[in-house]
């Protein structure tokens, strides 16, 4: 086993190298630099102001040198500075983070809590009402993209009550109602869609372990259907299932622009957005480093419980 | 300096300005208290430094922070000599014929960090600007230098006065002074320090700016206004999303909108949802217009730009992209909204402003001469940046340039690329938006049509037009200067480089509890927010 993690978190600081590279060389494929953003607040240019703010910004450097200071400050925890701040890179990535995290963990929650269940039910009852109803539900889910559904929420709210979730950060110690509610109405709209999946991966899964042996011989024992479904039957068919919460909650991390927009959350996705539009090179190389990093360990989590849910995975051996 | 030498010269000079005082709503006091949360729609570009930007993203949220010389009377919405009103300046006067502005400071000033103001941070502040040789420091990014390019020297004979020595006569310094675009800096705190935070004068300090999230004010106990502010703070909300930020408003969780924010359409929704939400027409003082290289071929040759100016229907134009929410324009504000612009008989003369038909026959033979006829079409890229507001508009203006035989393909361009490939002349024609930060031809005219101006995207240069220029800059007489800058409009409208399409109008949006909120017609130069209070 710890030979196992030790060859993958070897593997992950060389993924995480490679990502370093790519986002460093992506960034500066783009056209234009912070530079020409800087002048197109003054809308104008001049060439000589222009070399002076890349040296101050360190940008008239040759790329390779640049990307070194980049490794060489981010090994030793120096983030840099934002160049549209003018501040430390990490005091502003600071607070993003947790809000970020805690909008993938309700989502993918939420997403959990209806996915695994209608999946569950939908393969059970396969071919009845109830199964079609949930698969037009489920397909629905698939079909609307979480921010049109957060806007339409919005607009709801809006219209029929006048009222909409708070549009500054309420922190659950300021009003732990507000922040449920601020947080709630997102993670409905993004657990939905991301539940759909699940159902539809938790069906299938079912459906085809149902079919096992196995199951025939705990039904002929005489076990319950609760038993045979939940102990026998869904424990055998999970592990697809985990692996595509696994993918949801990391595609979460960096996948919650529009939402985090719609719903006015101050996240690292919606920063991450800006930072892109800004050429702010600090921001963007470590957001995405940050979101490698949670992608990376929430594959080797999922990884890891494969172990646990299944004692005929053995890392190591 | 002896002041009994100075000559006053109009009504606003010599003003006695002993409080900016906004009359309340009749039959009501003024109360204090409470926190105004303020719609924004992106998060400050350049932090407070407004010296160094040009865009209202970053004055307005600015504006609480600072103080100018003179500023707008906040209680009249359109702008003028004879609205303008001292901030740091107590009185000013003009001596010898206008070449010489003197201000005489209040003494009861403080920064927010508790120094006293002075005659030096005046100094300070324009030699920076202008990049006068003895300035102390520079800006890294400096976009109305031109607009001082005729301050000889600026002078600080006492801690207490200020004299700007102009190389000639120009009437105009004192409106560019008031724009929202000149806030004084304080000479002990580097510029660079106001990207990220703000010393100033304004009855606002910032508490907090939460990056991407919000700028807080709370109010300066020591403003020099005693009895303002009214409130307490001010919240700044960032909002990305345009659906959420109306739906904030209209939920009341803002009090106010962004300026410039609220078009005909959202004005109609909110209005209905909200029948007690104020709203407040006015213009922004943003045209759309379209920008032409003239170094370049096909539009170095003024009858092909002439051409596609004749072919834009603008009042089509201001239904189909505007919903009604604009109204003709030349490159000055129209009455009764500015004071420079042209009357609608002048209008109606113009390239582009009469009946349709007539204006696209009269296109499709200029271009015919010019050489481009059905068999021989004039294909042109029409680059524009990729933003919404700006490509409603493009589309129509590829459509209508289609009706007479030029065919037009739209080139979106990133915010990031845009500027540089407008000023280094790296395009054939654009779709455009040009805000003016005062009511004013000296500010607009030298910005956007002078020869080597770096804003001067369609890099048009008539030494006829500058001689205009200088002519009108220098005039003294207010109706005399009128009727010449009537003349240069007109004459840009026929040279075309830029020809105007519209003026945008604004539907400025509040609750019904702010009160002693006065929405100007130019989004730059209100919102300073001191004489607001919110009845609740």
């Amino acid at each position: 086993m710890k030979t196992y993690l030790f060859q993958r978190l070897g593997i992950a600081v060389l993924t995480l190298f490679g990502m370093s590279v790519v986002i460093f060389v992506l960034l500066r494929l783009a056209p234009g630099d912070i530079v020409d953003i800087l002048f197109s607040t003054g809308g104008y240019v001049n060439v000589e102001e222009r070399k002076a703010i890349m040296k101050e910004l360190g940008i008239d450097k040759p790329l390779v040198a640049q990307y070194l200071e980049w490794i060489r400050n981010f090994l030793v925890g120096d983030l840099g500075k934002s160049y549209r701040y003018d501040q430390p890179a990490w005091d502003i990535i600071r607070p993003l983070i947790p809000v970020t995290l805690e909008l993938a963990v309700l989502s993918t929650l939420v997403a959990i809590c209806i996915g695994v269940p209608t999946g569950v039910i939908s393969a059970i009852r396969q071919d009845t009402t109830l199964d079609y109803a949930l698969r037009v539900f489920s397909l629905a889910g698939l079909s609307m993209p979480a921010f049109w559904l957060g806007m339409v929420i919005i607009l709801a709210l809006v219209s029929y009550l006048q009222w909409i979730p708070p549009v500054t950060y309420v922190g659950p110690r300021e009003n732990l109602w507000l922040h449920i509610v601020q947080f709630g109405l997102p993670a409905l709209a993004v657990g939905y869609r991301s539940s759909a999946l699940i159902m539809r991966i938790t069906r299938s899964a079912l459906l085809e372990v149902m079919r096992e042996d196995y199951i025939r011989t705990a039904w002929a024992k005489g076990q319950s259907e609760r038993v045979v479904i939940w102990r026998h039957a869904l424990q055998n068919a999970i592990l697809p299932v985990v692996t595509v919460i696994g993918i949801e909650f990391a595609f979460l991390i960096g996948g919650l622009v529009v939402t985090e927009n719609v719903f006015n959350l101050p996240g690292v996705a919606r920063f991450l957005v800006q930072a892109i539009l800004w050429r702010d090179y600090p921001i963007v190389q470590n957001l995405v480093m940050f979101i490698a990093v949670v992608v990376i360990l929430s594959n080797l989590f999922v990884d890891m419980l494969y172990g646990f849910l299944d004692p005929r995975v053995r890392y190591g051996s | 300096m002896r002041r009994s030498t100075f000559v006053s010269m109009g009504a606003a000079a010599a003003l006695v300005v002993a409080g900016l005082s906004l009359t309340p709503a009749i039959g009501q006091a003024p109360k204090s208290g409470g926190v105004l949360n303020i719609m924004a729609r992106e998060d400050l570009a350049q932090g407070f430094a407004t010296h160094e930007t040009a865009t209202v993203a970053t004055s307005t949220p600015s504006l609480p922070c600072f103080s100018n010389l003179v500023f707008f009377d906040p209680a009249k919405k359109t702008e003028s000599m004879d609205t303008v009103v001292g901030e740091l300046a107590e009185k000013w006067s003009w001596q010898d014929n206008y070449k010489n502005l003197v201000f005489f400071l209040r003494r009861d000033v403080k920064w927010h960090d508790g120094k006293p103001f002075t005659s030096k941070d005046v100094k300070y502040t324009f030699d920076l600007v202008r990049e006068a040789p003895e300035a102390t420091a520079k800006l890294r990014i400096n976009p109305r230098k031109d607009w001082y390019a005729n301050v000889e020297h600026i002078e600080a004979p006492d801690p207490y006065t200020v004299v700007f020595r102009l190389k000639r006569p120009q009437p105009s310094l004192l409106l560019m002074l008031a724009s929202g675009y000149s806030p004084i800096y304080a000479a002990h705190v580097p510029p660079a320090n106001y990207r990220t935070t703000c010393v100033g004068t304004g009855p606002f300090k910032v508490k907090e700016w939460r990056k991407g999230e919000f700028i807080e004010y709370a109010k300066n106990p020591d403003f020099y206004i005693k009895g303002r502010p009214y409130l307490d703070g001010l919240r700044y909300v960032i909002i990305v999303e345009r659906g959420t930020r109306t739906a904030a408003l209209q939920s009341g969780q803002l009090d106010v909108a962004f300026p410039g924010e609220t078009g005909r359409t959202a004005m109609e929704q909110l209005k209905k949802a909200v029948p007690s939400m104020v709203f407040q027409p006015v213009a922004q003082n943003v045209s759309d217009n379209i920008i032409m290289n003239t170094k370049k071929p096909p539009f170095d040759n003024p009858k092909v730009r002439l051409a596609v100016s004749y072919a834009i229907d603008r009042r089509g134009l201001i239904q189909a992209a505007h919903q009604g929410g604009a109204v003709l324009g030349g490159a000055m504000l129209p009455k009764p909204y500015g004071v420079w612009g042209m009357l609608e008989k002048d209008l109606l003369a113009l390239p582009g402003y009469g009946k349709p038909d007539e204006m696209k026959a009269q296109a499709k033979k200029l271009l015919a001469e010019a050489g481009i006829t059905p068999q021989n079409p004039l294909k042109v890229e029409v680059g524009v940046r990729a933003i919404a507001i700006y490509l409603d508009m493009a589309s129509f203006v590829v459509n209508e340039l289609k009706q007479v035989g030029i065919e037009g393909t739209l080139k979106q361009v990133e915010t990031a690329q845009w500027h540089p490939m407008a000023t280094r002349g790296d395009y054939q024609m654009g779709a455009n938006l040009t805000g003016l930060g005062t009511d004013d031809p000296d500010a607009n005219f030298y910005e956007n049509y002078a020869c080597g101006s770096p804003r001067n995207y369609s890099q048009y240069c008539s030494e006829e037009v500058m001689k205009m220029f200088e002519r009108q800059s220098q005039e003294l007489d207010p109706k005399k200067r009128a009727a010449m800058v009537v003349d240069i409009q007109k004459k840009l409208e026929q040279d075309a480089p830029r020809p105007i399409l519209a003026q945008r109008l604004d539907y400025y949006a509040h609750w019904a509890h702010v009160k002693g909120l006065v929405a100007h017609n130019n989004v730059y130069n209100f919102s300073r927010f001191q004489d607001v209070w919110k009845d609740k």
